[in-house]
């Protein structure tokens, strides 16, 4: 019938309407399409995307296994556990953690607020319920039996984060170390922290939980990977990177304009840049190391100006900026500036390059980022991964090692050395020891920066420090920040140094 | 049906029984489908409160949740089939199963899912969801019988177009007047003790009406041109009527926030306007339309922004307005390609389940969860049965409005099908419809057994011939301008 209609239908120009017949089969073809598309999307999210859906953590059918099975164990990198299940009376799987100062890092596992840290990331594995996949499912689906929970292996040494936390003290702060050569991550602090285990007992749950999100120091917030703070001078390490790899400029160069300069400051589109230290250095035209040395705003402002906006963001985006650090939790992007504007890169004009140049401008980073960049430096110029999970241990699907993997090459093993120099002068140099005084650790050759967020008004400014250590095959590098805590060289180098001395007598002297 | 009764006073039925067995057969194959349904519901159901209470069950029961329900579903199945067997009219006989079908699923899902989810009391007798969506598909089913074997002549529909496109544009008003609100939308009227949604009544009302209208003006929409300068328009004067009336509904729709109705009327428009004229350009100017419209309304109106922004990325707000998207995005995740098996899915947050319009506006999430890809592909596939069965009633009709009427009729629940299902699946914004003969809800199925009704009785082959054409006044002038047509 309808083949008929169509045999009929296209008399066109006849001056009459082609036959209903043939519209309706065209129209039917249309919505078979239509269905086509919906059997489609469904394929998708019950084929395709359902092992991601079905592990999801706010899925409620994870929520129900998770009150009955028992989550794996989470250690440190000496074996030392940090997370455990036990079964309480009823039968019902409690979460036991050891101390809160892992808590921003293991997270919480709570029948009643859900999943957060590496509870949240791993919850399927740490559940049992990786292995499943629609497919997969099709072959179980009779006879099905629950794959075997996955425990976490962490480079995280409990020591080194107990320390962190307990030189981070009452301040509000953040930590990172981590092996420059591999990207795994040994101490994650963040202060203040939290009682995990106190969220995952369902009887303190609710109490705790609504206590810590009403607290107003904000201690739920892992400061170290979600963070995001003015980072004042230590970001002049990532424009000597820009500038130096961009070839923009030379360990060598220096610029006539700097030293006049240094007693009103430098003016840049009507924006007035000060430095403190022309009582030490007078008219010397500074060099790349003895501008880290005394950290000159004005010698990084020029570096900025010469290497370009373009370049700069370009360049920390190498380094991980401008987009969330792929990690094992959640990061936030760290910016070099907010992008609004007209200039290239997105500055508003040379006076934000010139300020972003010496961490003052629209930038924002986080703790882990400057670690990472402190680690670039140390690592000889090659980005490593930073990770902090090193295994998946067990016997069900999915138990695997982590190893490290590079992420970047950022810059070259000659610029590297020639910041590794500048940084070293820095913490050792005869001026550096007065900005970076304590950082120093004792007998190994260090090298760091510190930095002093502005933040405008009256109070404290942001204490930063950024360092690794030996100089020669370093093997800890460090952030540390300390909100309100002053200049760097007086709360930030002195922690930094402490940690990274009590590393080496956990790990030995190189 | 009083109308009915008036304008045909000579209906009688004429006893020249007339055996169905394609639609016999067919009805058996539900009933077995049914049945097997019922069993494993009640075996799951069953097994399941005894694991929660503690003590699992030694032997499976495979009894059906409730026996009587079945029962009489099939046996009310069963009893259309007779009279229609009776009757004797050669009409279609795999529209009946195919729908007895989708309702049966329906009502299947409506035994499963928590019977406290509606509560309706008559006097002393408490009725719960499964036993409500029985009672209005049996009412379903006598609509469609009565539809089917009354109807035998369709002057009363296409003489009395615009009576019945002020009625439509009336019961609108009345709802927005003296109607009551449904989750942030006028949606329902309440004339005693019931009450029903009449934007589902309407699209039967909008089919009517376009079908009658096109097939009078389809040969000018279809040829003739306004011309602006070089630019050729559509005949501007012979569109604008049934635009008026379309946005009409379509403004008092947007006005209650019944997106989805206007999303459905909109496309039945479109796709009726293109079986009239077979031009193209009509789709393509109203899908033009259709996106400047969109744009305006998003930025127009906060719950429009909340539906696509939702729609985009409903993880921005897990806990609030992105919840039921994700809860159904998982429940066809867990689901798979063989599902969990019916009674076994939904696990539930707090004793309710996550999704708490799955009985109106998210039944395939749960279908998907429980039947699977597979159940899922099947149920879809039912709707493409219905739907090519009605194209092919408007193909083999005797003249223009049947076939307008009848591809109208099937469209609309084609339509309404893939809406909510797109939205369900987020291919596309949920917009609150109902799945045509699945979904919980008095108005929408004895809407859409309006359509099946109507949909059969213009099958058959042995009705009498329209009557003559009347030709309007468009068609007359038409004829003087370009001499008699062949």
């Amino acid at each position: 019938m309808i083949a008929r209609r169509i045999a009929g239908a296209d008399r066109r120009g006849t001056g009459r309407p082609r036959t209903i017949g043939a519209n309706v089969f065209r129209t039917g073809i249309a919505i078979a399409c239509a269905f086509s598309v919906l059997a489609l999307g469904a394929g998708w999210w019950q084929v395709v995307d359902a092992q991601r859906l079905s592990t999801a953590p706010d899925n409620p059918a994870v929520i129900a296994i998770a009150r009955r099975a028992l989550r794996g164990d989470i250690v440190d990198r000496n074996g030392t556990w940090l997370a455990r299940s036990e079964r309480d009376a009823n039968g019902e799987a409690l979460r036991q953690y050891r101390d809160d100062t892992i808590s921003h890092v293991v997270g919480y596992a709570s029948r009643r607020y859900g999943t957060a840290g590496l509870e949240r990331t791993y919850n399927a594995e740490l559940l049992g319920l990786s292995g499943s996949n629609a497919f997969g499912q099709l072959f179980t689906k009779f006879g099905q039996q629950p794959d075997q929970p996955l425990g976490l292996q962490l480079s995280l040494d409990l020591r080194l984060q107990r320390a962190a936390v307990r030189g981070l003290g009452s301040d509000k702060g953040a930590v990172v170390m981590m092996d420059p050569t591999t990207g795994e991550i040994l101490a994650l602090a963040s202060t203040p922290t939290f009682d995990a285990g106190a969220i995952a007992d369902p009887d303190t749950s609710q109490a705790t939980f609504e206590g810590l999100v009403d607290d107003p120091n904000r201690p739920l917030l892992p400061r170290a990977t979600l963070g995001r703070y003015v980072p004042g001078s230590v970001f002049k390490i990532v424009t000597g990177i820009a500038g130096l790899d961009s070839g923009a400029i030379t360990p060598q160069t220096t610029y006539p304009e700097q030293p006049p300069a240094e007693k009103h400051g430098l003016v840049v589109n009507g924006f007035r840049i000060k430095d403190g230290h022309h009582p030490q250095t007078g008219s010397t035209a500074l060099d790349l190391y003895e501008a880290t040395e005394v950290s000159c705003n004005i010698w990084y402002a020029l570096t900025g100006l010469r290497t370009g906006g373009q370049t700069l963001v370009s360049e920390a985006a190498e380094l991980g900026f401008g987009a969330s650090i792929p990690f094992d939790l959640p990061t936030a992007a760290s910016q070099v500036t907010n992008g609004n504007g007209g200039a290239p890169g997105g500055f508003e004009d040379d006076a934000e390059l010139a300020s972003a140049s010496f961490g003052q401008g629209e930038t924002f980073v986080t703790p882990l980022q400057m670690a990472l960049v402190a680690s670039t430096v140390a690592n000889d110029g090659v980005l490593m991964k930073p990770h902090v999970v090193t295994a998946l241990t067990g016997d069900g699907p999915g138990a695997r090692a982590i190893g490290p993997e590079s992420w970047h090459q950022v810059l070259d093993a000659d610029n590297a050395h020639a910041l590794q120099q500048a940084m070293q002068q820095a913490v050792e140099g005869d001026l550096g020891k007065a900005f970076t005084a304590g950082a120093k650790v004792p007998g190994i050759p260090t090298a760091g920066k510190s930095g002093t967020a502005e933040l405008g008004g009256t109070g404290e400014p942001h204490s930063w420090f950024i360092g690794f250590a030996p100089v020669e095959n370093p093997k800890i590098a460090i952030a540390v920040l300390v909100e309100r805590g002053g200049r760097g060289g007086e709360r930030a180098a002195p922690l930094a140094g402490d940690l990274m001395q009590r590393y080496f007598e956990l790990y030995g002297n190189p | 049906m009083s109308a009915l009764a008036q304008a045909r006073p000579r209906t009688t039925f004429r006893i020249h029984p007339r055996p169905r067995p394609t639609e016999l057969g067919l009805l058996a194959i539900v009933a077995v489908a049914m049945v097997v349904g019922a069993a494993g519901l009640g075996a799951t159901q069953r097994y399941r409160a005894a694991i929660e209470a503690g003590s699992p069950p030694t032997a499976l029961d495979f009894s059906p949740p409730d026996a009587r329900a079945l029962l009489l579903y099939l046996l009310g199945l069963l009893v259309v089939h007779a009279l229609f067997v009776l009757a004797g009219r050669r009409t279609d006989q795999v529209l009946l199963p195919a729908i007895g079908m989708l309702g049966g699923i329906g009502l299947l899902l409506m035994q499963r899912l928590p019977q406290d989810t509606v509560v309706q009391s008559f006097g002393s007798l408490q009725l719960g969801l499964g036993q409500l969506q029985l009672g209005w598909l049996l009412v379903a089913l006598g609509v469609i019988t009565v539809l089917a074997l009354a109807v035998r002549s369709d002057a009363w529909l296409r003489t009395y177009k615009y009576t019945w496109a002020a009625a439509g544009i009336l019961l609108l008003l009345l709802t927005f007047v003296f109607g009551s609100d449904v989750n942030g939308a006028r949606l329902s009227l309440s004339i005693g003790p019931i009450s029903g949604q009449p934007s589902e009544l309407l699209k039967v009302i909008l089919v009517v009406f376009l079908a009658g209208y096109l097939s009078e003006n389809r040969a000018l929409l279809a040829d003739e041109s306004t011309r602006i300068g070089p630019v050729r328009l559509p005949p501007l004067p012979y569109l604008a009527p049934m635009v008026a009336m379309l946005a009409i509904a379509l403004g008092i729709v947007v006005v209650q926030r019944d997106l989805g109705a206007a999303l459905l009327f909109y496309t039945a428009f479109l796709a009726l306007l293109y079986v009239a004229t077979g031009r193209p350009s009509y789709v393509i100017g109203g899908v033009a339309l259709f996106i400047a419209g969109s744009y305006v309304l998003y930025h127009l109106f906060g719950h429009v922004q909340i539906r696509v922004d939702n729609w985009l990325d409903p993880w921005r707000d897990p806990q609030g307005a992105g919840f039921q998207t994700i809860q159904a995005l998982y429940a066809f995740a867990r689901g798979g390609i063989l599902g969990v098996g019916l009674g076994a899915g939904l696990p539930t947050i707090g004793g309710r389940p996550p999704v708490p319009a799955i009985h109106t506006d998210y039944p395939l999430a749960a279908l998907g969860e429980e039947l699977g890809l597979i159940g899922l592909l099947a149920v879809l596939g039912l709707y493409l049965v219905v739907v090519s069965r009605g194209l092919r009633i408007a193909a083999s009709a005797h003249d223009d409005f049947r076939s307008l009427l009848a591809a109208g009729l099937a469209l609309v629940i084609g339509i309404q099908a893939f809406i909510i299902a797109a939205g369900n699946l987020k291919l596309i914004p949920l917009t609150g419809i109902t799945l045509p003969l699945i979904s919980y809800g008095g108005s929408s199925l004895l809407a859409n057994a309006v359509v099946i009704g109507l949909l059969i009785a213009l099958s058959d082959r042995g009705i009498e011939p329209p009557p003559p054409p009347r030709p309007p006044r468009a068609i007359r002038r038409f004829r003087l301008r370009r001499g008699p047509a062949t």
